[in-house]
């Protein structure tokens, strides 16, 4: 495309406000941590400046699955478990089109487990968000697989039996994993980094996002809510940089280069303090969608001689 | 004799001159079925197929079908080990894989035995077998051999014993894999086929190896011609018009493949199952080459899903499967039903429940498919009858899923996967193809389910269109898309999926009857038994029976003016390959026999008293079978309707 | 002084050969001390020919490289693929015989004459060995030597391999797009009144399943759907007349091939020619077919946004109706295929009009033959002005700046490969000034150009404006022997009377040069070795630093004879200023390209240390950008710390996580900002609980009620109490 065509383009793009990005009335329960994921979603397309028919938010079933109702773009909220698959499907078919994901940690690491493991093997160029908040909600309250060893729920009255999954050292366990991070609501400044940082990466990007349920535990994430020192902030040049407001509030803060994959799993098996950051990141990973169309251009001509070749193998000429 | 070869006018078999030739004589006959069988990987298959294609290129009809082993790698010489192909050939159209064999040759004794206790081979079967195994240095199979040989004869059966190894030492290093073309030779000796065809045929199959290769295959052919006509004393002729339009000879699972390729559908989401894989397999090899990709998914239900994610791009995709796989995929076709996502499921039934019987034929699925997926998922069934129809079906399954965005469930079988018959090759029209992905901007305000009042139907919005924006959902939703929790708007969303059914019926023909219009007996059919059941009905009527048939091709919705039909025979039966209770069995009577899927049907749709005769054996059901049924079903006074 | 020096001083200096008339004043059969090895050129493996390379790839090869290439793919190492190589190197001499006598036709063609003159008929052996040899050959194309038509073959054989590159990419540009407009009309059809018509119906389905439909009642209930609201919608007619518009001005635009249409670069019917003889007829076509590029242009910018669905008519219906030949920029022009014109000898007025041509941006690849570097000079007879200025237009042209310009021998250009290639991929105007002395000279034309390089009578360098800012990365002597000499040196072996081997050092000067061109002659004379002297300076030396008593000294320069004798030849005074002026020019371009050069020095002093500077910049840039980002971000919690005066209420607005907590207690008091956080919007818009409320209800505690504005709101000790902890 010429530059001229591309300045063309440009003065296409008129600014769009977050009101453009919302429709409806989120359903969420009061202080539910989903808000500042919507929020923070709809600020990236925002500033992104994504064209809402150019982009996609796909999710599952469970109370994170309900974002994309709120989202003015195309949404496809599919059925429990199957979210990756689906929007996999959308971006083969559409690799033009910015698909992401919103899924549970019921949805994504229990019924949808096997898929979110080969969701990170094909590595195609979606965003994924994890809305993690270690329980069912939409069911009203079971065990999740990464609900603490010990929470009391519904089908665990007396406290579950099972250490908790960690769904970022799973991740980083599955070969071509190319990145992977996790952020917090209840800091939705680096919320937003993140998920713009996981935005931009061409490939898979799979963000944790440790979300509030107040309805069913309240008090799930207190202890790191209203003691910052319990939050540990990654940074460094190639990851994110903890903006001087929030360090004056975040003080505890390492460096961390993405690039390195045994360092990143370390700390994603620290769950106290909580890593908020980019853990890994490697762009050098091949996407499916780009191995499985390289250069084709599919046109009637091909599927004429393509189809006559395959005749003229079988045909028995009288 | 190569020389006499060139020089021998076409037909005319060689060596005509023979020892034996005066004593020859051939008989002329109007089909014949032959079956040949080896261990694996000795080409009896290759055998078979080149047979068959001499024969279609002479314009026989023909009908191949694969015998596959039981297990992956079964020992040599094992009873179930029999691997090769039933070939039927007949002066007029072949539509079925025919009753039980003619004439049988048989690389070793042992795979023999397994066709012979299946019961595939009629009684004075002609069988031509290896002799090599009676001067086996191992006495055990020496023995093995005499013993079989022994009883065959006994049974009735007109063996010869044929050198194979030995006539085929001479020409080629490893006799075991020069056999197969050696009987090649054989059989076109027998079956009076055209050699200079023969020679056309295995330069067709060989033409990518060397010319040495293909010499060596020639001389194999022609030493098995020679050898049959100086040693066996008869000879066939299934005389018919010389094929005058290009044909097609591929399996059924192959010309779905092709199906897939010239309906314009992109994406094929798939994963392993038998026997519809080899659908698959094609597909990958050879629809890259015009844009197209097979994704094989994680899963059954991830490929389900993933080909609802690239339908709902805008163009529809297609997922290829088998019963279980079919199980899997339940609930996310039940997620296209409710979102109106277009989708093409292919089910190339196999027999059940649960992994059942993995590479034979039933018809076991129908149910399923028609009522599978909870709620209301109302959805087109259609099932493929004949090779042809596999290829054009997804032409039509493709054009009808997208027009009224639908998923369109297209029903085949392991028979129609692997047999092989010859038909007109298609013309290929662009019309055909999807039309390409519209990215037009919607005018405001326009609704993603703007169902129309009397047809159910709604103009989708695909990502990319402007004003299009909505969220798509599997919950009960309004025209808007919008989750909808009063009864009234899921009300109005069952009505419509469903009308779309009642538009469809309306766009459809009312079926042809195969026979008379009316009758004593009305046989009623779908998918794959079509060319037995027509071809029994046939055979009936010229024994002065009042019979017809009627074959399905939709069977949701059923196109218009059945009731009629059904209504103007006495009786109505259906033939399936698929379970339903004997009415003899002592504990079964009208009120809890459980009848054929097709049966239950028609029952409950026409309030009309069709009875129904089914048998699961896992093979083809024969046309001989059929009629017996028949005369045994017309012999008893059966009661007016 | 003895007399035969004087005699020597009296021809360097007049001219005149005073007592011996015997003396030859032919230089029949005398060349350059330093060529005496190159008697037989075919027995050597050199250069040439090259050859000119069909498809992708280089496009250019050598015999000598493209032989070894396959000896290597098929001959085994070691004595067993010995016989292979031997036959195969035997065949390349041959070939090399062949294309030097003047043999033309492709490298196998060629191969295959040699076989058959090699007798390869009797020996089947041989014939085996050639036929692998022939076999693993990785490239075919012509053959070309060294001779008059080789820059004019080479540079345009150049020329076309980029040309075909750039049309094969322009072709599948213009393709996808027609493709995909063609989707938007064929997407929109199917929704159309005749695409839902019956017969549009029956032909979308198969043959075989006709019968099972009805289509006249299926188009029926199908254009139903026309009446409800949005189910069709369509294509607007402006869009559609624009897009119909654009695919006729896409299929019938005549710069490249249409679709289909064999051979790439070659002009196909109908489509435009880009090759010219002179430079006139070029800028004529250049400027008949502005609009036409106009239009094409403006055809791919419209169906780019059509197809990206970003065309707005209200934006670039304006700007596309104001596009026109006018509005072309020279960055457009790279999507086009450029104007080769090729020149041949140096007539005066081109060379004019050809800087004016190049000076004028039209992007035009101009080859320039020079063929003679001696004229006569404007005083006509006798008078030699040994003609620099065909070596002058190449530097003359840099001055133009952003033209690329390249000189150099034909016998080193297939060396200069890539630079050509770079000259003829620039963005722009480009020269090639190639000299290539006439054929059947007394050197073979190799020799003659390659003595044209080494004495600096026409040096090698290239111009590059793309290359970079400064002279040092744009201009490149590079391919010059011995560049930071005056004159290339090289060790001479010979025998002297005592059959002793003497190694002296000779430098090859532009008289060595002028030797070879027998017009040169009467510059020379013959002296024969009884007539050497201490007098007798050797050229070089001569030029670098003049006798002081001309009258004392006379120059002279090292040829051979036949018989390989060695022999002085006195050069006279007339072309020893020409080899003066000819050092003078080569110091120029030295300066230029850097070579003991002090403002070169000094400039690469002054690059070094800006770019030091801009990277200490760079350094404290990064922080102060930092700071910078404090400043803006920090002004939040700033104020708060500040006015942390407990009495005033406040939110710590940038950790709010949008819950809707506060807003679901007053809308009024609490709103969100343009990032949906929470600030207070209007303290007096609610009561002094409901902000207690808030800050109780906030789960982050970021409320921070302050004191009640209004003192007389009931309740307030108990609430002033509840507010205790967030102040």
């Amino acid at each position: 495309m010429s530059t001229a065509t591309i300045c063309l383009h440009h003065l296409l793009e008129e600014h769009r406000e977050l009101e453009d990005y919302q429709v409806g009335v989120p359903r969420w329960c009061k202080g539910c941590g989903d808000n500042a994921i919507l929020a923070a979603v709809q600020r990236l397309c925002r500033d992104e400046g994504l064209r809402p028919e150019k982009t996609v938010f796909v999710s599952g079933i469970g109370c994170s699955s309900r974002l994309p109702h709120y989202m003015r773009t195309y949404g496809f909220h599919g059925i429990h478990g199957r979210a990756l698959p689906i929007a996999e499907g959308i971006k083969l078919a559409r690799p033009d089109l910015h698909v992401f994901v919103n899924t549970g940690d019921g949805d994504c690491c229990s019924i949808g487990a096997a898929h979110w493991i080969y969701a990170i093997r094909y590595n195609m160029n979606l965003t994924v968000l994890l809305h993690d908040n270690h329980i069912y909600g939409l069911t009203k309250k079971q065990a999740s697989p990464t609900s603490p060893v010990g929470t009391k729920s519904n089908t665990t009255p007396r406290g579950s039996y099972l250490d908790a999954m960690s769904p970022l050292t799973v991740t980083l366990g599955v070969q071509n994993v190319s990145f992977v991070a996790q952020a917090v609501d209840w800091i939705p400044e680096s919320l937003f980094q993140i998920i713009t940082a996981a935005f931009r990466h061409r490939g898979l990007s799979f963000v944790r996002i440790l979300q509030r349920c107040p309805e069913f535990v309240g008090n799930m994430f207190e202890p790191w809510v209203h003691d910052p020192q319990r939050m540990l902030m990654l940074a460094h040049e190639d990851g994110i940089k903890v903006s001087p407001a929030l360090q004056k509030i975040y003080r505890n803060q390492v460096e961390h280069d993405p690039s390195n994959i045994d360092r990143a799993r370390e700390i994603a098996s620290s769950d106290d303090p909580i890593p908020v950051g980019i853990l890994y990141r490697n762009p050098e990973v091949p996407c499916y969608e780009d191995l499985r169309r390289a250069g084709m251009l599919r046109t009637v001509g091909s599927i004429r001689s393509t189809l006559e070749s395959e005749f003229d193998k079988f045909t028995v000429w009288p | 004799m190569n020389a006499a070869a060139e020089l021998r006018p076409r037909g005319v078999p060689a060596g005509a001159r023979g020892s034996l030739a005066a004593a020859k004589q051939v008989v002329t006959l109007d089909e014949a079925v032959i079956e040949i069988m080896s261990d694996s990987g000795e080409g009896a298959q290759k055998c078979g197929q080149s047979f068959g294609s001499i024969a279609a290129r002479m314009g026989n009809g023909v009908w191949t079908v694969e015998i596959i082993p039981a297990e992956i790698q079964p020992p040599a010489r094992s009873v179930a080990g029999a691997s090769g192909n039933r070939i039927r050939i007949g002066s007029k159209a072949i539509t079925n894989g025919g009753d039980e064999a003619d004439l049988a040759v048989a690389f070793n004794e042992q795979v023999l035995l397994g066709r012979v206790n299946a019961g595939e081979l009629r009684p004075g079967c002609i069988i031509l077998l290896e002799s090599i195994w009676a001067e086996s240095p191992d006495p055990k199979i020496a023995a093995q051999y005499a013993e079989t040989l022994a009883r065959l004869v006994a049974e009735g059966y007109r063996v010869h014993e044929v050198p194979m190894e030995h006539e085929c030492r001479a020409l080629v290093p490893d006799p075991r894999k020069g056999k197969n073309m050696f009987v090649l030779g054989m059989l076109c000796n027998l079956y009076s086929l055209d050699m200079d065809l023969a020679r056309e045929q295995i330069a067709f199959i060989f033409g990518k190896k060397s010319a040495k290769v293909m010499q060596s295959n020639v001389a194999l052919l022609e030493a098995g011609h020679a050898w049959a006509e100086q040693h066996l004393d008869f000879g066939f002729r299934v005389p018919a018009e010389r094929a005058t339009e290009p044909q097609l000879v591929i399996n059924g699972n192959t010309a779905i493949g092709l199906g897939v390729l010239a309906s314009g559908m992109d994406i094929c989401a798939m994963y392993p199952i038998t026997p519809a894989t080899s659908a698959s397999h094609y597909l990958s090899d050879v629809f890259e080459r015009a844009g197209g990709i097979v994704h094989q998914a994680e899963d059954e239900i991830a490929a389900c899903a993933f080909a609802i994610g690239a339908s709902y791009t805008g163009k529809v995709a297609v997922t290829i499967t088998s019963g279980p796989g079919y199980s899997l995929k339940q609930e996310g076709i039940g997620l296209a039903v409710m979102a109106e996502i277009p989708l093409v499921v292919v089910n190339v039934q196999r027999g059940g429940p649960s992994t059942g019987q993995p590479t034979k034929v039933e018809q076991g699925d129908l149910l399923t498919v028609m009522f599978g997926s909870h709620g209301d998922a109302p959805k087109v069934v259609m099932a493929v009858s004949t090779i042809e129809d596999c290829f054009y079906s997804m032409i039509t399954a493709r054009r009808i899923a997208e027009t009224f965005n639908m998923v369109v469930v297209v029903l085949s079988d392991a028979s129609l996967a692997t047999a092989q018959q010859p038909f007109k090759r298609p013309e290929f029209s662009e019309d055909w193809l999807a039309p390409p992905i519209d990215q037009t901007p919607v005018p405001e305000g326009a609704k993603p389910y703007d169902w129309d009042p009397v047809t159910g139907l709604s103009r989708r919005f695909v990502p990319g269109q402007p004003n299009g924006m909505h969220t798509l959902t599997g919950l009960a939703h309004d025209r808007s898309s919008r989750v909808a929790y009063d009864p009234e708007i899921n009300e109005q969303g069952m009505h419509a999926r469903s009308l779309k059914l009642a538009a469809l019926q309306r766009m459809l023909t009312p079926p042809k009857v195969f026979g008379d219009p009316e009758g004593d007996l009305l046989v009623v059919g779908w998918g794959s038994t079509k060319g037995a059941i027509e071809e029994s009905v046939e055979r009936l009527r010229r024994e002065g029976y009042k019979v017809s048939a009627l074959h399905l091709s939709f069977m949701q919705p059923m196109q218009p003016g059945i009731k009629e039909i059904l209504q103007r025979f006495r009786q109505v039966i259906t033939i399936e390959a698929n379970w339903s209770d004997d009415p003899r069995d002592e504990l079964i009577d009208e009120t809890n026999r459980r009848f054929s899927a097709l049966a239950m049907l028609l029952r409950a749709r026409y309030l009309v008293d069709v009875d129904c005769w089914s048998e699961v054996r896992g093979r083809p059901i024969k046309p001989g079978t059929i009629c017996e049924v028949l005369r045994r079903r017309l012999a008893q006074e059966a009661p007016r309707p | 002084m003895d007399s035969q020096l004087r005699a020597q001083v009296v021809f360097h200096l007049t001219g005149r050969r005073g007592h011996d008339e015997a003396q030859p004043t032919t230089l029949a059969g005398l060349r350059p001390a330093l060529m005496s090895a190159y008697r037989d050129l075919d027995s050597l493996r050199y250069d040439f020919p090259v050859i000119l390379a069909h498809g992708d790839g280089d496009f250019a090869q050598s015999l000598s490289d493209a032989v070894d290439a396959a000896l290597r793919a098929v001959a085994t190492p070691g004595v067993s693929g010995e016989s292979l190589r031997r036959r195969a190197l035997k065949i390349e001499r041959e070939i090399r015989r062949l294309a030097a006598h003047g043999a033309r036709g492709t490298l196998l063609q060629l191969w295959d004459q040699a076989v058959a003159a090699l007798g390869a008929g009797a020996d089947e052996a041989f014939a085996r060995d050639a036929g692998r040899a022939r076999a693993s050959l990785a490239i075919d194309g012509d053959v070309a030597h060294c001779n008059a038509t080789l820059p004019a073959r080479f540079v345009r054989h150049a020329w076309r391999a980029v040309q075909q590159q750039k049309v094969r990419a322009a072709r599948v540009r213009i393709e996808q797009l027609v493709i995909r407009l063609e989707n938007v009309l064929r997407a929109d059809f199917a929704r159309s009144e005749a695409g839902l018509a019956a017969p549009a119906l029956q032909a979308s389905f198969g043959s075989a399943h006709h019968g099972m439909f009805d289509f006249r009642a299926m188009s029926h209930l199908l254009s139903r759907g026309g009446s409800q609201s949005g189910s069709r919608g369509g294509l607007d007619p402006p869009r559609r007349r624009r897009i119909e518009d654009v695919l006729a001005a896409l299929k019938t635009q005549r710069f490249f091939p249409p679709p289909g249409a064999a051979g790439d670069a070659a002009a196909g019917q109908g489509t435009h020619g880009f090759e010219f003889d002179s430079v006139d007829a070029a800028l004529e076509a250049f400027s008949r077919r502005l609009p036409e590029v106009a239009q094409l242009l403006k055809a791919l910018q419209v169906a780019e946004l059509e197809v990206a669905g970003d065309y707005a008519a209200v934006l670039h219906d304006a700007i596309f109706a104001a596009f026109d030949a006018g509005s072309v920029v020279a960055q457009d022009l790279e999507f086009f295929p450029d104007y080769f014109v090729c020149l041949a000898g140096n007539s005066a007025d081109e060379h004019a009009r050809l800087t004016e041509a190049l000076s004028s941006g039209v992007p035009l690849k101009v080859l320039v033959q020079v063929t003679d570097l001696v004229e006569e000079g404007v005083l006509g007879a006798g008078h030699l002005a040994f003609g620099l200025r065909a070596s002058r237009l190449a530097s003359a042209t840099m001055s133009l700046d952003d033209v690329f310009v390249l000189q150099s021998v034909a016998a080193n250009l297939l060396q200069m490969r890539a630079r050509v290639e770079r000259g003829l991929r620039y963005a722009g105007p480009a020269l090639f000034s190639v000299y290539a002395p006439p054929d059947g000279g007394v050197l073979p034309g190799y020799l003659q150009a390659a003595a044209a390089m080494q004495s600096r009578a026409f040096p090698a360098f290239t111009y590059d404006p793309a290359a970079g800012p400064d002279l040092a990365a744009r201009f490149s002597l590079e391919n010059n022997p011995q560049p930071e000499l005056d004159w290339p040196i090289e060790r001479f072996r010979y025998a002297d009377q005592a059959l002793q081997a003497v190694t002296e050092e000779v430098a090859f000067t532009f008289a060595d040069f002028a030797m070879c061109d027998p017009r040169l002659a009467r510059h020379f004379e013959l002296a024969p070795r009884a007539a050497w002297s201490e007098g007798m300076i050797p050229a070089q030396a001569w030029l670098a630093d003049p006798p002081t008593d001309p009258g004392s000294a006379v120059p002279f320069v090292l040829a051979v004879d036949d018989a390989d004798l060695l022999c002085r030849l006195v050069v006279d005074e007339p072309l020893m200023r020409a080899a003066q002026r000819c050092r003078e020019a080569w110091h120029r371009l030295q300066q230029l390209g850097g070579v003991n050069d002090s403002r070169a020095a000094q400039l690469l002093e002054r690059e070094k240390k800006a770019w030091e500077d801009a990277h200490r910049l760079a350094a404290v840039a990064a922080p102060a950008a930092a700071a910078a980002e404090t400043v803006v971000a920090a002004t939040p919690v700033a104020e708060a710390e500040s006015a942390r005066n407990p009495d005033v209420p406040y939110i710590e607005t940038i950790r709010c996580s949008s819950c809707n907590e506060c807003t679901q207690v007053n809308p009024r008091m609490f709103a969100y900002d343009g990032n949906k956080q929470a600030y207070i919007a209007d303290l007096k818009a609610g009561t002094y609980r409901q902000l207690v409320e808030a800050a109780e209800s906030c789960q982050l505690s970021i409320i921070h009620p302050g004191k009640p504005w209004d003192p007389n709101e009931p309740g307030l000790e108990e609430l002033l109490e509840r507010a205790q902890p967030f102040l």
